[in-house]
């Protein structure tokens, strides 16, 4: 131990322009302690830091640094915790002398920047807060942009529904979604923009709290939340506290019920960020004196207890990846979502679209959760119904509509002689009701129905199956490519029919392959297809081979 | 598979000389509406004449190209007449004359006049591009022509009055070639237009292939049997067509590039196209089928006998071999 301090002293004395100025020691908790001097460039000025080395270091604890600067006085400078503590993030090192050198390397970096030349980020940071739970329990608020210009001290209600409840660091949490912002007389002002199933929570659940557009966000140095309700008194009006006194009074009887307060504010030119605080009713924390038979509300100096808010607009949810636009932006049809279809679905899902109809008639068993995207726990279920409720449990902003059977897609899509039936669709019907989507996959593996849609010449069909124990996956993309897949399939793949699965107790084989088998064909395809679209090259029919005759090949044959 | 010999059915089963009953049709139609033209505008035009491939000697029996130019007088809509008037002109002409017999629509330089289906079946498309001399009887001299493009044209966008070309000229240069080397040349073109059928609505014009065909026997040395010159051929457009210096001059007017009436995606989609049909049949002659098949009215066919224990045909408890999965 004494030898690690004496090392780490050592270490620190040779570096330029650092001084120790409070001699290193190990704290009771093992810690070592100490303060060091830098001195800045082309001036004679130095700073001063607390530095607290943790028994871990080199290594992190846990995903954090264990080296700490501190100096309490730089608090208005970017990147900073309220403890005083510089915030670094450096690179990995198990030697101690260079670790040594890269932090305080990275220390002299952040006063080059932000001490000395008051770099402004580009990049926002939210404000540096604890959220508090309410008794023991956890409440997150989420939200998304809406299209709605707020004036500074605009208040009134906003409608929320439970979403879920889970965990939050060991601790029960309450998710809600924000639904609607609303006046202070309960008329709606606009909706968040997520899709039909999470707005229809409200059906289940809808409970109000208030906001107040504040414009400035609640904090010191623009990064440390408040922590009394007193500091927010400047950035509140008369009228919204006398609003919350009258709420108080007429909801008396709920005596004990929290109430969320969404205090919005600006983070750049156009994006307003919601932050809530808990209020309980008959512990508001406000009182008001009478000057004048006139209310004069303040708020008190109790503490803030900040809850967890996140903004899940559209462009954050998909912040970190998304498919191209022609897919994401687009209305997708999947005919078939068995194996390769409940894949593409939850792909497309994942990727960023949000108008997805699904259509197959076939039922889910227990059997086909192996390999397609389905659970365990909803049993048997319809196809369409499951994966519709999957594809809604991934995406708020997907809306899933479900082909049912009955329509075109009975068998009358396949008639092709009408003269003695009473009901005719013509080719002219059928090829509008697919020309309404931008993309169409067709994973029904069903030939007779490829050879129809072969015959409307469609332009944004997409069809793809695999062969039996996924050993290459057929993607047509191109007009009338129904002869060009049968070929594949008849005379160029080796699509081994006879070594099938006989599942016990059913007539009818199905083929061998596993989720691992088959999800890295279809991911490979719609990179592919992802790819053709961004470089905008016309899609070409192709297919994906594999080859285990000793490490895994894959090759991509475009046609 | 012998792919030479495969490329000579394909060209073989696709003469035109096979479809003469189809043939006539067109032909028909084809006068019908060049006499209606002469008849309507008389004065104001020089004599409307064939310009597609059937004119240049390179026609394939799945797509007669039956393209009619209409050469105008320079003051057939006026002294001040646009180019943008007389398209208008003709097209309501045409569309008021085959309305009720045909869909009449308005294409990239042409006006599309394709025939309902006749109680055979068959449909004759015949494409009017309107054209106007550049000054008065300067079309007796030298056969120029502008042309007015409707909707987007490669680099050319919708309203350009800027194409300026001698469509004789054209024909001229393209069946002279294609006569003189009929083994080469003319079987190439033909081999490109069946490829080009197989692709819905290729945003190539045959102008362009034919053009690039005769520059890569200008440029390369293409010998060997029929499956090599066509190979070298499509090594040619693939490594050219998307290089910044690629140009292909319109034998009707030096000043106008081919190139030019393909935009940079279309370019690298042809650009890969060929090297995917390279590729694919590298790997597997029996790709050569997908990208040149023979015309399957003409093919004659080896029936299969009736045979028992034919593996792929399906039975009860075992699928087809064209069972697909997934």
């Amino acid at each position: 131990m004494e030898d690690r301090l004496h090392k780490i002293i050592g270490y620190v004395s040779e570096l330029k322009d650092v001084s120790i100025v409070d001699t290193f020691e190990i704290t009771n908790d093992l810690d070592i302690k100490g303060a060091i001097s830098i001195k800045l460039p082309d001036n004679q000025e130095s700073l001063i830091f607390e530095v607290r080395i943790l028994p871990e270091y080199p290594l992190k604890t846990g995903n954090s640094e264990s080296i700490t600067f501190i100096n309490i006085g730089l608090l208005k400078y970017k990147h900073i915790m309220k403890s005083g503590s510089i915030c670094i993030h450096t690179s990995h090192c198990t030697d101690l002398r260079k670790k040594i050198e890269i932090d305080f390397n990275s220390l002299k970096r952040w006063i080059w920047e932000y001490y000395i030349n008051g770099k402004e980020d580009k990049h926002y940071e939210h404000l540096i807060l604890n959220p508090s739970p309410i008794k023991t329990a956890y409440y997150s608020y989420l939200f998304t942009e809406v299209s709605h210009s707020f004036n500074k001290g605009d208040f009134g209600y906003f409608e929320y529904s439970l979403m879920s409840e889970g965990s939050y660091y060991g601790n029960k949490i309450y998710n809600n979604v924000v639904q609607e912002f609303k006046t202070k007389y309960q008329k709606s002002i606009i909706q968040c923009q997520w899709g039909i199933q999470i707005k229809s929570l409200r059906r289940v659940s809808s409970n109000h709290g208030i906001y107040i557009y504040i414009e400035t966000p609640p904090a010191n140095f623009e990064k440390f939340a408040f922590e009394t309700w007193k500091e927010l008194e400047p950035l509140i009006s008369q009228d919204f506290l006398k609003f919350l006194y009258d709420f108080e009074v007429s909801n008396k009887n709920n005596r004990g019920v929290n109430i969320p307060l969404l205090l919005g504010y600006k983070i750049t030119d156009n994006e307003i960020h919601w932050q809530t605080a808990n209020l309980e009713i008959g512990n508001f924390p406000i009182y008001h004196k009478k000057e004048n038979q006139k209310y004069i509300g303040y708020f008190d100096d109790r503490n803030i207890e900040w809850g967890i808010t996140k903004n899940c607009s559209y462009k954050y949810f998909f912040g970190r990846g998304k498919m191209e636009d022609k897919i994401s932006q687009g209305r997708i049809l999947i005919i078939g979502v068995g194996a390769i279809g409940s894949m593409v679905a939850t792909t497309l899902a994942r990727g960023g679209c949000t108008k997805i109809d699904v259509v197959d008639f076939d039922v889910k068993e227990p059997e086909n959760v192996c390999r397609a995207e389905y659970s365990f726990l909803t049993g048997i279920n319809d196809k369409v119904t499951d994966i519709s409720n999957y594809l809604h449990s991934i995406s708020p902003f997907i809306d899933v509509k479900i082909i049912q059977k009955g329509g075109l897609f009975n068998s009358i899509l396949k008639i092709q002689d009408w003269e003695k039936f009473e009901i005719q669709i013509h080719e002219t019907e059928k090829k509008e009701f697919f020309n309404q989507y931008d993309l169409i996959f067709d994973c029904s593996t069903d030939n007779d129905l490829m050879f129809v849609l072969n015959q409307l010449e469609l332009h944004n069909l997409i069809s793809m199956a695999i062969t039996n124990k996924a050993k290459s996956l057929v993607c047509s993309t191109e007009i009338k490519s129904y002869d060009w897949v049968i070929n594949q399939f008849e005379k160029i793949l080796d699509n081994d029919i006879e070594d099938l699965h006989y599942p016990t107790g059913c007539w009818s084989p199905t083929f061998k392959a596993s989720y691992n088998d088959i999800s890295v064909l279809v991911q490979y395809a719609l990179k592919h297809i992802n790819l053709r679209l961004s470089q905008d090259i016309s899609l070409r029919n192709f297919v994906v081979e594999t080859n285990t005759d000793n490490e895994l090949n894959i090759k991509l044959k475009e046609f | 598979m012998n792919k030479s010999e495969h490329l000579d059915s394909v060209i073989k089963t696709h003469q035109i000389t096979k479809e003469e009953k189809l043939l006539n049709k067109f032909r028909e139609r084809n006068k019908e509406v060049k006499d209606d033209l002469f008849e309507h505008y008389k004065g104001s035009i020089y004599n409307p004449f064939n310009s597609g491939s059937y004119a240049k000697n390179t026609a394939i029996n799945t797509k007669f190209d039956f393209d009619l130019i209409a050469p105008f007088k320079r003051y057939a809509f006026g002294t001040k007449g646009t180019l943008k008037e007389m398209y208008e002109d003709v097209y309501d002409f045409l569309y008021e004359k085959y309305k009720d017999v045909a869909k009449v629509k308005k294409q990239k330089v042409s006006i599309g006049i394709e025939f309902y289906a006749d109680s055979e079946n068959d449909i004759v498309k015949i494409d009017v591009t309107p054209g106007r001399e550049l000054n008065e009887k300067q079309y007796i001299e030298d056969s120029k022509l502008n042309l007015y493009v409707y909707s987007r044209y490669g680099k050319f966008d919708a309203g350009s009055e800027r194409i300026q070309t001698n469509i004789q000229a054209q024909i001229d240069s393209i069946r002279n070639r294609a006569t003189t080397e009929k083994d080469s040349i003319r079987k190439i073109i033909r081999l490109l237009k069946v490829w080009k059928k197989t692709k819905f609505d290729y945003p190539t014009k045959s102008y362009f292939l034919e053009l690039i065909t005769i520059k890569a026997f200008d440029n390369k040395t293409i010998a060997g049997n029929l499956w090599d010159k066509l190979k070298t051929v499509l090594e040619y457009i693939k490594d050219e067509v998307t290089k910044d210096s690629f140009t292909l001059k319109d034998k009707g007017n030096s000043s106008n590039d081919l190139a030019d009436t393909l935009t940079e995606s279309e370019k690298r989609t042809l650009s890969n196209d060929m090297k995917n049909i390279l590729d694919r049949i590298e790997e597997n002659d029996e790709n050569i089928k997908t990208y040149f098949p023979e015309n399957a009215k003409f093919k004659e066919d080896k029936k299969e006998e009736n045979k028992y224990q034919v593996k792929g045909s399906g039975f009860f408890t075992i699928p087809p071999k064209n069972e697909r999965f997934g």
